[in-house]
């Protein structure tokens, strides 16, 4: 079942001006209930222009947003209503801080949806526990907390509006390690907690491969590949041949193939190499 | 967003594109004196010829020249109609009521309109269409550095500026940035009072001052690195040289001058 | 041979208010650079190496230990304003936001920001941002405004930018953290072109081990210590202790070191594809 459908959507940056650029064209996808799902692509191939449909952001110039088969345009004056339901953590989503104390910027989305006072604390709470904060932290300065941290502050932010799609743009995008591994933990936990649907946008391949359920390829502003990351990955020449990579191990994979050693398509995990290559070489 | 136009450079290859700077900010300033010289009728028909002259030379669309004319639009429509209905004169034109109206008064209102129209074309033309902002503040640099002798920080000041305008595009691309991140937390820009939404402008204003002082943190410690230690010993890659032809600008407008300054001593036609 | 870089003993702290003791972020470091050198200082955030950067640049003073750049004892009371200035006139720095570094609203304007520091000759300015631009391949964008250019090519301007000082050395804090794949890529083929083709010596700060992997030397940090020195394939090694300091490895060694652990005798760690896919290669062709 499809929560969020794209339907022949287009889209044009300057639309009316000479310098008119269509960064999304005829666009048909749909986003499981329930799952992960990543989206891959080039800086430009038109990626954060379509998270921003989403949420009604932007409105397409062509095609529909069905959420739940509604569209979303019928009721302009609603559009809020629907950024409520689909939650966007933007790129860099640290920028978005400005209160006093982390617990206040946290209720800031849910206050705006007029959520009841009595309701606040326990979404803050659920939401912080979702990115792991300690209950002091809550009562920091948001421009006291580290780099990772920040992000997670902010990434709560949209969690305590209770969205029924959680999209997330580049969440892990200039964090070590270590910061990676925190924030994807808490989004994997998140999704697991209530079967909620996430959207993931990455660079990182390897990510990519580890969390997703289901995989939307875009380039040029076309949807190159949609799917199971099983159907994906095993397609790595159509990756490369846009200029994405494939998973370091399903590089290592081919290169064995090239080599003439026999390989099966579609490895993409560390375990699935192992499991494959430890009887292989026994 | 991304298309922001700095200033109003309109860019070409025109003979005033390619006058040193520095001279057209002297251009700028006689061209405002000339305007001011003018006392009559002649005076101020050659005024008028003078702006055409430099729109033409300048190769500057009219289109442009009238979008920049547009915020004076208002001003220039109530004082004329004040020196119209509100200037005595000798010639009675029309009278109805409390109205009179002397040719006095259309010459004044005439006159005002080409002195305002004239002086916007003349700066405009010579500092805003044909000169980038950077060549600019280059220039104003230059023509001050007399000032350094008696501690003026004028190097300092052009070094503000350039860096101004370099982090203008980026402050702005930024504040849509937040904007938007504000927008899917659920913040309207669009509705409410003026005070709910002069309130909307916190989350937007607090990321932004705080990303603004980061920004100059970290500029300040890439410039120490980069052996900034202020303009001291500093040179420049780009030095521009005055030309032969920077010159001919500079006596065009000077004649302009001495023929007003004639022409008021003649007092022929209409004088005010 | 003198090394270029020499450091004894650095101990340096941030005063923290909150918790009012001093926070030592470098703990008693030493080691040696040479010139020509390409070293990657691997840790996690906070792990104290972008604070080493900072050292060794003279953005910050250490509370005690020595920085010998070229012989000369850097932390001495002694440095006159011109000696700072030639330090960092050797030792160049890239940050890590490709934004926060440009001056100018011109590229080339930009890249000339340094010399113009060091009141050198116009004529000598203009060549070496010709030149300066490229060795980083952004001769095309030379009358560009840098906030329409990708992150990927604003930061090989800031290169560029380093590179007209004539540095000997040039410290990367980072410089690719921010960018996408292919950025990060073409900024990497910069760097390592600046040290195989020009002989400058690059230190290179990351936390991405395929990153430093292409260096041929690791320092990793981690709490303001040094916990492991050496070539790549030695560092590669020990890949419980590096994971203990909140490093990923590259999946290729990853799955190279779960082999060896389930007992097949691979013979190194695995330090780049092409060596994995080779030492696999081999152990089957030998079985056979």
């Amino acid at each position: 079942m499809s929560k969020l459908v794209l339907e022949n959507v287009s889209f044009y940056h300057g639309r009316g001006t000479p310098y008119e650029i269509k960064a999304l064209d005829n666009i048909n996808i749909g986003i499981p209930a329930g799952k992960i799902t990543g989206l891959i692509g080039h800086t430009g191939s038109g990626k954060s222009t379509l998270v921003q449909m989403f949420n009604g952001l932007l409105e397409p110039h062509e095609g529909r947003v069905l959420l739940d088969g509604v569209d979303i345009w019928s009721q302009p004056k609603k559009i809020r209503d629907v950024r409520f339901k689909v939650g966007l953590v933007m790129q860099y989503p640290e920028y978005q801080l400005f209160e006093e104390t982390v617990f206040k910027d946290i209720a800031f989305g849910p206050l705006n949806m007029g959520v009841p006072e009595s309701e606040i604390e326990e979404r803050v709470l659920e939401a912080a526990d979702f990115v792991g904060f300690e209950r002091e932290l809550l009562y920091k300065s948001p421009f006291d907390l580290s780099g990772g941290q920040k992000r997670r502050a902010a990434i709560a932010g949209i969690i305590a509006m209770r969205p029924e799609i959680l999209v997330l743009d580049e969440p892990a995008a200039g964090l070590d390690p270590r910061g990676r591994e925190a924030i994807f933990t808490n989004i994997l936990n998140y999704q697991r907690a209530n079967g909620n649907t996430v959207v993931i946008v990455s660079h990182s391949m390897e990510d990519m491969a580890r969390l997703c359920d289901n995989i939307i390829v875009m380039s040029a502003g076309e949807i190159l590949m949609s799917g199971d990351k099983d159907e994906v990955f095993t397609q790595s020449e159509r990756l490369t041949s846009v200029g994405l990579d494939v998973p370091q191990i399903t590089q290592l994979m081919n290169l064995l193939k090239i080599k003439g050693v026999e390989c099966p398509d579609g490895i993409y995990t560390v375990e699935m190499a192992f499991e494959y290559l430890k009887n292989k070489l026994r | 967003m991304k298309s922001i136009a700095l200033g109003q450079y309109y860019p070409s290859n025109s003979v005033l594109h390619r006058t040193d700077p520095r001279i057209k900010i002297i251009l700028a300033i006689l061209y405002i004196v000339c305007s001011f010289l003018c006392k009559n009728i002649i005076s101020f028909g050659l005024l008028a010829l003078s702006a055409i002259m430099l729109i033409i030379i300048a190769r500057v669309p009219l289109k442009t020249i009238f979008g920049g004319l547009r915020p004076v639009l208002i001003i220039l429509i109530i004082t004329s109609l004040f020196n119209i209905f509100w200037t005595s004169g000798d010639i009675l034109l029309f009278e109805w009521k409390f109205i009179h109206i002397y040719l006095e008064g259309l010459y004044s209102a005439a006159f005002m309109v080409i002195r305002i129209v004239s002086l916007i074309i003349g700066t405009s033309v010579f500092l805003t269409y044909t000169t980038t902002p950077i060549d600019l503040t280059d220039a104003i640099e230059d023509l001050l550095s007399p000032l350094k002798k008696i501690r003026v920080p004028v190097h300092e000041f052009a070094m503000m500026m350039t860096i101004a305008l370099r982090f203008i595009p980026t402050l702005v691309e930024e504040t849509d940035k937040i904007m938007t991140a504000q927008k899917a937390r659920g913040v309207d820009f669009s509705s409410g009072s003026l005070i709910t939404r002069a309130k909307a402008l916190i989350p937007i204003l607090i990321p932004l001052f705080v990303s603004a002082f980061n920004r100059a943190s970290e500029l300040a410690t890439a410039m120490e690195c980069r052996c900034y230690h202020g303009g001291e010993g500093r040179t420049r890659m780009k030095v521009r040289h005055i030309r032969f032809v920077d010159f001919i600008p500079l006596v065009l407008v000077l004649i302009l001058a001495t023929a007003l300054i004639i022409l008021n001593l003649l007092r022929i036609g209409f004088t005010i | 041979m003198n090394p270029f870089i020499k450091v004894c003993g650095l101990t340096y702290s941030y005063d923290d208010e909150a918790v009012v003791k001093k926070h030592a972020v470098i703990n008693n470091v030493s080691f040696e650079i040479n010139e020509g050198d390409f070293v990657a200082v691997l840790g996690h955030n906070g792990s104290g190496k972008s604070t080493l950067a900072k050292l060794l640049n003279m953005i910050l003073v250490p509370d005690s230990g020595e920085i010998y750049v070229n012989g000369k004892n850097i932390c001495d009371d002694s440095m006159t304003d011109e000696d700072i200035l030639e330090i960092r006139k050797s030792i160049g720095m890239v940050f890590q936001n490709p934004d926060n570094q440009l001056v100018a609203t011109i590229v080339e304007d930009d890249v000339a920001f340094g010399p113009e520091n060091l009141g050198i000759p116009s004529e000598e300015i203009r060549a070496r941002v010709d030149n300066a631009l490229k060795d980083v391949g952004m001769s095309e964008f030379a009358h560009h405004e840098p906030h329409r250019l990708s992150g990927g090519q604003k930061q090989r301007v800031a290169i560029a930018g380093i590179i007209a000082m004539m540095p000997r050395c040039i410290i990367f804090d980072e410089s690719t953290a921010m960018l996408d794949p292919v950025g990060r890529k073409e900024v990497m083929n910069s760097i390592i072109r600046l040290n195989k083709e020009k002989g400058i010596t690059v230190i290179m700060i990351t936390h991405y081990m395929e990153e430093a992997a292409r260096a041929d030397r690791i320092i990793v940090m981690n709490d303001g210590s040094i916990i492991l020195d050496g070539v790549p394939s030695y560092i590669f090694e020990n890949e419980s202790l590096l994971k203990e300091c909140g490093l990923s490895v590259p999946q290729c060694t990853e799955l190279v070191h779960r082999l060896r652990e389930h007992g097949i005798c691979l013979d190194k760690a695995g330090v780049s594809i092409e060596e994995c896919a080779d030492m696999i290669l081999k152990h089957i062709t030998e079985d056979k």
